[in-house]
């Protein structure tokens, strides 16, 4: 971004939760099946028909409000946004306007191994829209409900990001803790989560911009891009003399482009008013507290904790939160107090990962325990075995309830350690390579490495390296 | 006397003793519409086959010796915005006028189970949107005490065919008087239950904070009995109460001994003709012989009642009523390319000018810079106007006013002038806006015969209160009149 | 009261004639003149009414209707689906 500018950002989340049934109706909440297959007269917005609200949307909400420190109004209610569009069969969406379910809280990020809280302004509950299937065997437009009623929470952040780094933050950080939460599941291809985009631009020291916003933003990489684009486009305007006028505009990601919606002149009338088919939302205080339980750490809030206490950096330590099971075995291996935290991390997000990648199994399919990763870490660590066994020996622990004792006794990877034993071949190797010895003493120092390879044959690989080095040169 | 004639009650009680069949009760109460119908207009879908078959099917039950509720075998008229699977279920709109709906109502269910008979579906003002049934878009329901009247509305066609005996009793709905006034209008009974009372799943909304679903009968048993079979928590509608219920009907005693009568004054003032006035107080006169004792109050909001009443129930039908717009449903305009053009001409030829009058009117209270001035000012109104007659019932069991300011007038009188039409509702309004219970009931004639009916409203879910009240009134006075005599080819009388 | 009947109209997706457009400006400016004798209202107030609480429906999913029979309704289907105008969006 240009010099002397600073954008400011603010996100509006969408996430489709994992209930069993819709919001409104009782229709399953399911994804990818056959057209309009998962509908009935109610989430089609048949005439006469009355929405029921799903009791673990609000539950799903207010977990999500405790996550975020947010206050939970255990008195709300809900509201018609009224708007025309073929996806919306009502013609309007049941949403929360004035009064949502969670406001006024707040969420850590790390950018750059330092941390920073961005606001979070509401977040409240609604339906999703259907489909709308375009494609050029026919003339028109097709419209799939299936998606109509899918229950969607939207959580609002307050304008407090500064970069498209800190939006990516910020939502990766989102992602996490719904997946944490299991109340979503974030997958981004299946669009069960989206955002919408707001960016204004000044310059340092001035007052903030006019903000723009950018609607279908369908992944985090997208928002990223949606951001600097617009930021820049901003500056631009600017840099030759134009002002920024209030607009929506529509985010191409395929063009990285954004092309202009509507202006404010066109903003919509939404003639929002309290939903008069639903009742006032009343939570009793226990029900509120009851759902704080189970919530434990928060994705973030580890990172923090891991970088913290195990001086790990924030790519470790994000690669593992990312996988809380992956988070998990480091902890308990490390609390075992055996071997070094960066060691223990550098078999899991190493070796550990790629097995993980390669069969595309979760962690929890394979027998590995925190004792096993701690005492292989530790015996390669110790020159117990070299790290080409260490990686044997994994091969043999990821599958088999073994001890790592065991495994390297019954395949003989101990590597020999005993300086007598070693002593004896090095010198055995130093008499029969008189060029080698000429070389290292006439300065070809790489003649060394040759050296340690005869040690190293001798030994049927097993003789621990850095002793034999050690021994060459002692004894050169 | 022909079977059409009798009570519910009545025709129950000689099916149970096996002195009729359904099937002839059926078939009577088709002759009565086939004679009736071509002037009354009452009907606007007729289902005779289907409804035979439901008739021998409470006979055949019948005599395998099962005993049935009370309502098996008795043929139920059903309003035109009541969904019913598999029959068209038009509201009287062109935009429905192919709507055939996937579901019943719950109402309709309930019914189904008592094993009731649906002879058809009745006429009824577009969407609700009326006092006279004229803005039908299929056809105008006459009055059958003067069928150059009109019979009131929105639910006309119920009220209609319920007096001229082409339906036994009938479900009407009503958002701001929609059973009670045209009640009144063709002397029978109707009742407004307490909002949530009644599930509202499966009709189709007007105003959905006002809207209840009620009965109408020629006598206050019968309009019980019916009340008694559709009352009761839905699980499908939110707002519906949850509380237990007790029929009605089979308490009904006439006393209103020590019963405390409140006559809000306001209910008496100006527009209100002096005939009914009149034949309102003298109603009042005889329950007071009866051991009532009446008590004249005020209620000093009431003339703020249709002011809220059309804020609140426009800006609640422009939003319900969105969602007609030729994608899903009902009708759609010929004329279109692009999607636009589509909404707007589908809307513009499907709705009627009152329709479209309410639409406008609500969206302009809920757009932008209004809402506070009107639609929350309204809600705050609503508020205000209920703990008045939370406060009145402390001093009283019941209020007693006209049900409408006036009797029925001629069709096409006031068809142009959409705020005379609006004045019907003054009497009727305040109730929906407090979701007060509310019956409609004779208490004579003007003088060129035209029925004139009283208006009971009670504290909430107080429908046993104010039915036994009602009962007693019909016994005080021997019983409401006879069905009007009908002219024409009718002649079954 | 001014209003902006072809405004209104626009938001409501009605399409007015010309001649038209007179005729609902009078009446709506003579039922909003009746309606805008509304009480000034004291206080700020809210909408809430927590004196009536909303029962909550159980999480159970289930089908219950067909595509066909939903479908049976709409005045232009293909391929499964309701069809629109062409939309760009």
């Amino acid at each position: 971004m240009k010099q002397g500018y600073e954008m400011v950002v603010g996100l509006e989340i969408h996430a489709e939760l994992n209930t069993d049934s819709k919001i409104y109706c009782s229709c399953h909440n399911a994804f990818g099946l056959e057209v309009n297959s998962q509908c009935c007269p109610i989430c089609m917005g048949m005439p006469g028909t009355l929405p029921t609200l799903n009791s673990r949307v609000v539950d799903s909400a207010v977990k999500m409000g405790h996550a975020l420190h947010c206050s939970i109004n255990r008195i709300c209610k809900q509201d018609r946004k009224n708007y025309f569009y073929p996806d919306l069969p009502k013609a309007y969406q049941i949403s929360q306007f004035d009064v949502p379910l969670c406001e006024h809280g707040y969420v850590n990020i790390m950018v750059d191994g330092k941390q920073k809280k961005i606001g979070v302004t509401r977040i409240h509950i609604e339906e999703d829209a259907g489909k709308l299937l375009h494609g050029d065997s026919f003339g028109g437009t097709l419209v799939d409900f299936n998606r109509c009623g899918v229950p969607l929470i939207e959580i609002v952040s307050e304008p407090d990001m500064r970069s498209s780094a800190e939006a990516k933050a910020y939502l990766d950080a989102i992602k996490a803790i719904l997946q944490h939460l299991d109340i979503s599941d974030c997958k981004m291809q299946e669009g069960s989560i989206r955002c919408d985009v707001n960016v204004s631009v000044h310059k340092e020291g001035e007052p903030f911009g006019t903000r723009c916003e950018m609607k279908n933003v369908n992944t985090f990489s997208g928002a990223v891009r949606a951001i600097e684009y617009e930021a820049n486009r901003q500056i631009e305007l600017l840099e030759q003399g134009e002002s920024i006028s209030q607009e929506t505009r529509r985010w191409d990601d395929s063009q990285g482009k954004s092309f202009l919606l509507r202006s404010k002149e066109d903003a919509q009338d939404y003639r929002y008013f309290p939903e008069p088919d639903l009742l006032t939302i009343v939570l009793s205080e226990e029900r509120v507290e009851s759902l704080k339980e189970g919530i434990g750490e928060l994705p973030n809030d580890r990172m923090a904790r891991l970088m913290w206490e195990y001086r790990l950096s924030q790519g470790d330590a994000t690669l593992l939160v990312e996988v809380p099971e992956k988070a998990d075995l480091f902890e308990a291996a490390a609390a075992i107090g055996k071997a070094k935290a960066d060691e223990l991390v550098k078999w899991i997000v190493g070796d550990i990962s790629k097995y993980l990648n390669d069969t595309g199994k979760p962690l929890s399919d394979f027998a590995i325990t925190p004792v096993q990763l701690s005492d292989l870490a530790e015996a390669v660590t110790s020159g117990k075995i070299s790290s080409t066994a260490g990686k044997t020996v994994l091969d043999v622990i990821l599958f088999e309830d073994k001890s790592v004792e065991a495994v390297i006794e019954e395949k003989g990877l101990a590597q020999i350690s005993d300086t007598g034993a070693l002593e004896e071949i090095v010198l055995e190797v130093l008499k029969n390579n008189e060029k080698s010895v000429q070389d290292y003493r006439g300065g070809k120092t790489n003649a060394l490495g040759y050296l340690v390879g005869q040690c190293m044959r001798l030994t049927k690989g097993k003789g621990n390296p850095t002793l034999m080095k050690e021994l060459l040169i002692k004894h050169l | 006397m022909e079977l059409y004639e009798y009570s519910a009650a009545k025709l129950s009680a000689m099916m149970e003793q096996g002195e009729i069949s359904a099937h002839e009760l059926c078939e009577s109460v088709f002759r009565r519409i086939e004679g009736t119908d071509p002037e009354v207009h009452a009907y606007l879908t007729l289902q005779k086959e289907e409804a035979l078959k439901q008739a021998d099917e409470v006979d055949k039950l019948r005599r395998s010796g099962e005993s049935l509720p009370p309502l098996a075998g008795i043929p139920v008229g059903i309003k035109d915005n009541i969904c019913t699977k598999g029959l068209r279920t038009t509201c009287a709109s062109r935009m429905l006028h192919n709507f055939v709906p996937p579901y019943d109502a719950t109402v309709i269910k309930k019914l189904r189970a008592q094993y009731a008979v649906i002879p058809g579906k009745l006429n009824m003002d577009e969407f609700a949107m009326g006092s006279s049934t004229e803005t039908s878009y299929f056809q105008k329901t006459a009055n059958p005490h003067d069928l150059t009247r009109i019979p009131g509305g929105s639910s006309g066609g119920s009220a209609a065919a319920v007096a001229a005996g082409s339906a036994v009793v009938a479900l009407g709905s009503d958002t701001g008087g929609s059973i009670r006034q045209p009640a009144s209008l063709c002397g029978v009974v109707g009742l407004k239950p307490t909002y949530g009372a009644v599930s509202r799943f499966g009709l189709v909304a007007f105003a959905s904070s006002l809207d209840q679903i009620g009965p109408f009968g020629r006598t206050v048993e019968d309009a019980a009995l019916l009340y008694d079979a559709v009352c009761g928590p839905d699980s499908m509608d939110a707002t519906s109460v949850r509380r237990d219920v007790t029929p009605i009907a089979p308490q009904l005693h006439a006393s209103v001994k020590g019963l405390k009568i409140g006559l809000p004054h306001e209910y008496f003032e100006e527009g209100v003709e002096e005939s009914t006035k009149k034949a309102v107080m003298n109603a009042a006169a005889e329950l007071e012989k009866a051991g009532a004792k009446l008590i004249p109050l005020s209620l000093p909001s009431t003339g703020y009642g249709l002011s809220a009443y059309y804020i609140i129930a426009s800006a609640e039908a422009s939003s319900n009523l969105a969602r007609f717009d030729g994608v899903k449903y009902g009708y759609r305009t010929e004329h279109f390319e692009t999607l636009e053009q589509m909404y707007e001409n589908t809307r513009s030829e499907g709705f009627g000018d009152e329709v479209k009058r309410r639409i406008l009117l609500g969206t302009f209270v809920l757009s932008s810079g209004y809402y506070d001035a009107y639609y929350k000012r309204a809600k705050m109104l609503q508020q205000q106007m209920t703990r008045e007659f939370v406060s009145v019932f402390e001093q009283c069991d019941l209020l007693l006013t006209p049900t409408t300011p006036y009797t029925a007038f001629k069709l096409g009188e006031r068809i142009d002038d959409p705020l005379m039409m609006y004045r019907c509702d003054v009497c009727t309004v305040p109730v929906n806006i407090a979701g007060l219970p509310a019956v409609s009931l004779p208490c004579g004639r003007d003088d060129r015969g035209l029925p004139i009916g009283m208006q009971l409203i009670g504290p909430h879910f107080s429908e046993a209160r104010l039915l036994n009240t009602a009962y007693s009134y019909e016994k005080l006075i021997g019983g409401f009149p006879p069905m009007p005599r009908l002219a024409g080819k009718e002649g079954a009388k | 009261m001014n209003i902006d009947v072809r405004h209104i109209a626009k938001l409501s997706r009605l399409h007015l004639n010309e001649e038209e457009i007179p005729k609902f400006t009078e009446e709506m400016e003579k039922i909003l003149a009746m309606v805008e004798q509304l009480p000034p209202i004291e206080g700020e107030g809210t909408l809430l009414d927590p004196d009536h609480p909303m029962e909550l429906r159980e999480d159970k999913a289930q089908t219950l209707y067909r595509r066909d029979e939903l479908l049976a309704n709409a005045p232009e289907v293909e391929a499964g689906c309701v069809v629109v105008p062409k939309v760009v969006d």
